[in-house]
């Protein structure tokens, strides 16, 4: 028996095939372009090629994330908060504080020992797109997202990026370069100011562990949010993966059901 | 332009006494909390401090470490704390400063020797400013097992009747049994006048401090202001405050006879409504300097005149200065006190800050500004940002924005000075 579930975010649509045992077959990730349908079939049709499996041989697939609803039946959407905790708690299998970095909320979680989600919380509206704020500065910084994280790594202390919101954080991008801050510095600041928002909403006990693509393209990030919390901060083996494993295993769940 | 005396200002020799002054009074209630010398009280800035002087209560002031740590910052980093613990970000970031800094154990304090604000045994709010105080409090007292007492005020006065007046009295009394059961002691008439006669005198001797600005140019500019205004919130009822503007006012009258302003140069004059900007007031003050724009009064530092209070009538005045005060008015009054003292500190425009997290002193939010506008003709510009929270306040927005002001009163400065202008 082989499962799907696909994570389609703002930025990436991620997919996993998995077989009857849970074990992952084939994963793909797509950028997110205007029509999402295409770009979870595009995702979706990449990891069964990874695995090797025809269409044809798909019990169930589970879609979760902004673009979950876009998804054509039979495909049956699952809240993103359950998989993310499911996919991580798969990996790790302990209680924890789960961050998920997304390019649009953060979110985060607590995980109980048997792997349910006692609270989750999202950031504040004004606040939203923090993950995407990350390749907006990129673009003002005059580099490639992926090149964002080598940058900052060139700093010795981050300049101050201090906004809620994404679209005003932007702009102070701007003005620190005017006034003459490296772009190193702002690379880093930008990646504090993200860690900043996830330490508003809500207490972060150990252990911390952090999915989503953010923390996988800008590791900065991670850092941060261990020195601004003063706790270790892990992340889950392949963390943007981690939301699309948690939807493929609930499919498992119906397909065993 | 007419001329002026120019040249940078010296600080302020007072400057020198308050530094002492703001030591003593921190380590003094610190002392008392840890060696459990004197009850420590809790006051909100404009709540009835002069009950706990009476029964010889050394008294801490949170609004004040809120804006210290709004001042020097801090509060950047400790209102997230306060946040993750369910404090929205759209509350009061006093309190969310504050409240942060208790749980971080980071506070501007240290330099006075204390790692967090001091332990109270009772803490006494009035509601008159706004609801936040009392659920400030509680988080204390539900902290450290305390009691949390207090006065539910009116909001949004028109005129001050006798039943305003007596509820609050009435609940000022019921508050006596539960203050002397803390302090160990009964309240001695005779103590509580005293108290009410040095927060009169408090009173009087800095509303003439500010006065000092109405001279042209002015003595004392908001920014300065908001830092010797400390002993008029924090040292209310004490002989040490009354001291203290005394040598003040002596310094701001040399100042008004040599004709000598808080900034070197003053070709405007503008009203500040609504909070400081705490963490850019420098920014601010060198901002406004630069534009030769000297903030000459302001709805914030006059909150700390109480021109009711009397010492024959003790609680009673108490409650009236409590009820008169700007924060507690309607619209109405409140735009009759700013038409006032656009009249006598002769301003050009006045500056309405809207803080975001503090409603209550942001008037801008009901139209006042344009209405205050269209009776005296007087511009207003409104720059958004908030006490505490820098992430509410834009450098370059705010920058940008007083900047086209000062340039539209030059405008309108040529224009009336064209001749044949009428």
């Amino acid at each position: 028996m082989v499962v799907a579930g696909a994570d389609v975010g703002t930025e990436c649509v991620k997919a996993i095939v998995a077989g009857d045992d849970g074990k992952v077959l084939g994963r793909a990730t797509v950028p997110t372009r205007g029509y999402f349908q295409a770009c979870i079939e595009e995702a979706l049709s990449n990891a069964l090629q990874e695995a090797q499996v025809p269409a044809t041989k798909l019990k169930s697939l589970f879609v979760t994330g902004f673009g979950a609803s876009c998804a054509p039946p039979p495909a049956q959407s699952v809240v993103e908060t359950a998989c993310h905790a499911r996919g991580a708690f798969q990996l790790l299998n302990r209680p924890m504080t789960l961050v998920d970095i997304g390019g649009r909320d953060p979110k985060v979680i607590h995980v109980d020992e048997r792997g349910a989600v006692i609270s989750a919380k999202s950031v504040r509206k004004c606040a939203v797109g923090i993950g995407t704020f990350l390749m907006f500065a990129s673009r003002h910084l005059d580099v490639h997202p992926t090149r964002l994280m080598d940058l900052a790594t060139t700093a010795e202390k981050p300049a101050r990026v201090g906004s809620y919101c994404s679209v005003f954080a932007e702009v102070e991008v701007i003005e620190l370069l005017r006034r003459g801050a490296t772009p190193g510095e702002i690379a880093l600041g930008c990646m504090y100011s993200v860690a900043d928002r996830i330490m508003e909403m809500d207490r972060l006990e150990s252990p911390v562990l952090v999915t989503g693509g953010v923390c996988e393209y800008f590791p900065g990030v991670v850092k941060a949010l261990a020195e601004r919390s003063g706790l270790p901060v892990e992340v889950v083996p392949e963390p943007i993966m981690a939301g699309a494993l948690g939807a493929a295993l609930f499919a498992l769940d119906a397909a065993r059901s | 332009m007419p001329s002026q005396p120019r040249g940078a200002q010296a600080e302020l020799e007072s400057t020198a006494r308050l530094k002492d002054l703001m030591t003593a009074h921190f380590t003094g209630v610190d002392r008392a909390a840890r060696q459990r010398t004197a009850p420590v009280a809790w006051c909100t800035s404009v709540g009835p401090v002069e009950l706990l002087r009476a029964l010889g209560y050394e008294v801490f002031f949170p609004e004040n470490h809120g804006a210290l740590l709004g001042a020097s910052r801090v509060a950047n980093e400790t209102m997230a704390k306060a946040h993750a613990i369910g404090y929205s970000p759209d509350i009061c970031s006093y309190l969310t400063s504050d409240i942060g800094s208790y749980l971080l154990e980071k506070t501007p304090l240290a330099r006075y020797g204390m790692t967090r604000a001091p332990r109270a045994d009772l803490l006494l709010y009035s509601t008159n400013q706004c609801r936040e105080v009392r659920d400030w409090f509680e988080f204390y007292g539900r902290e450290w097992g305390v009691p949390v007492v207090g006065v539910t005020s009116f909001r949004d006065l028109g005129e001050v009747e006798e039943h305003h007046v007596d509820a609050i009295v009435r609940q000022l009394e019921a508050l006596v049994p539960q203050l002397e059961s803390v302090a160990g002691r009964r309240l001695e008439a005779a103590h509580l006048e005293e108290a009410v006669a040095r927060s009169r005198t408090c009173s009087d001797l800095w509303r003439e401090c500010l006065r000092s600005s109405a001279a042209r140019p002015a003595a004392l500019t908001f920014f300065d202001a908001t830092i010797h205004m400390a002993p008029a919130v924090i040292l209310r009822g004490t002989a040490e405050a009354c001291d203290y503007y005394r040598l003040l006012s002596a310094e701001l009258s040399a100042r008004v006879r040599s004709r000598a302003g808080g900034i070197p140069r003053e070709r405007f004059r503008l009203y500040w409504d609504g909070m400081p900007v705490w963490g850019r007031l420098r920014d601010l003050a060198r901002l406004f300097e630069q534009l030769e724009t000297s903030i000459v009064a302001s709805t914030y530092c006059n909150s700390w005149v109480f021109d009711a209070l009397d010492p024959k009538d003790p609680l009673r005045s108490m409650a009236r200065a409590s009820l008169e005060l700007f924060i507690a008015r309607s619209e109405g009054p409140k735009q009759a006190y700013l038409e006032r003292m656009i009249r006598e500190f002769a301003v050009d425009g006045v500056l309405f800050h809207d803080a975001l997290t503090c409603p209550n002193n942001s008037n801008t939010r009901f139209g006042l500004p344009q209405r205050l506008r269209r009776a005296t003709g007087v511009p207003v510009l409104i720059i958004d940002g908030d006490l505490n929270d820098l992430r509410c306040f834009s450098d370059e927005q705010a920058r940008t924005n007083i900047e086209g002001f000062v340039e539209q009163l030059e405008g309108a400065a040529t224009v009336a000075a064209a001749p044949g202008s009428a």
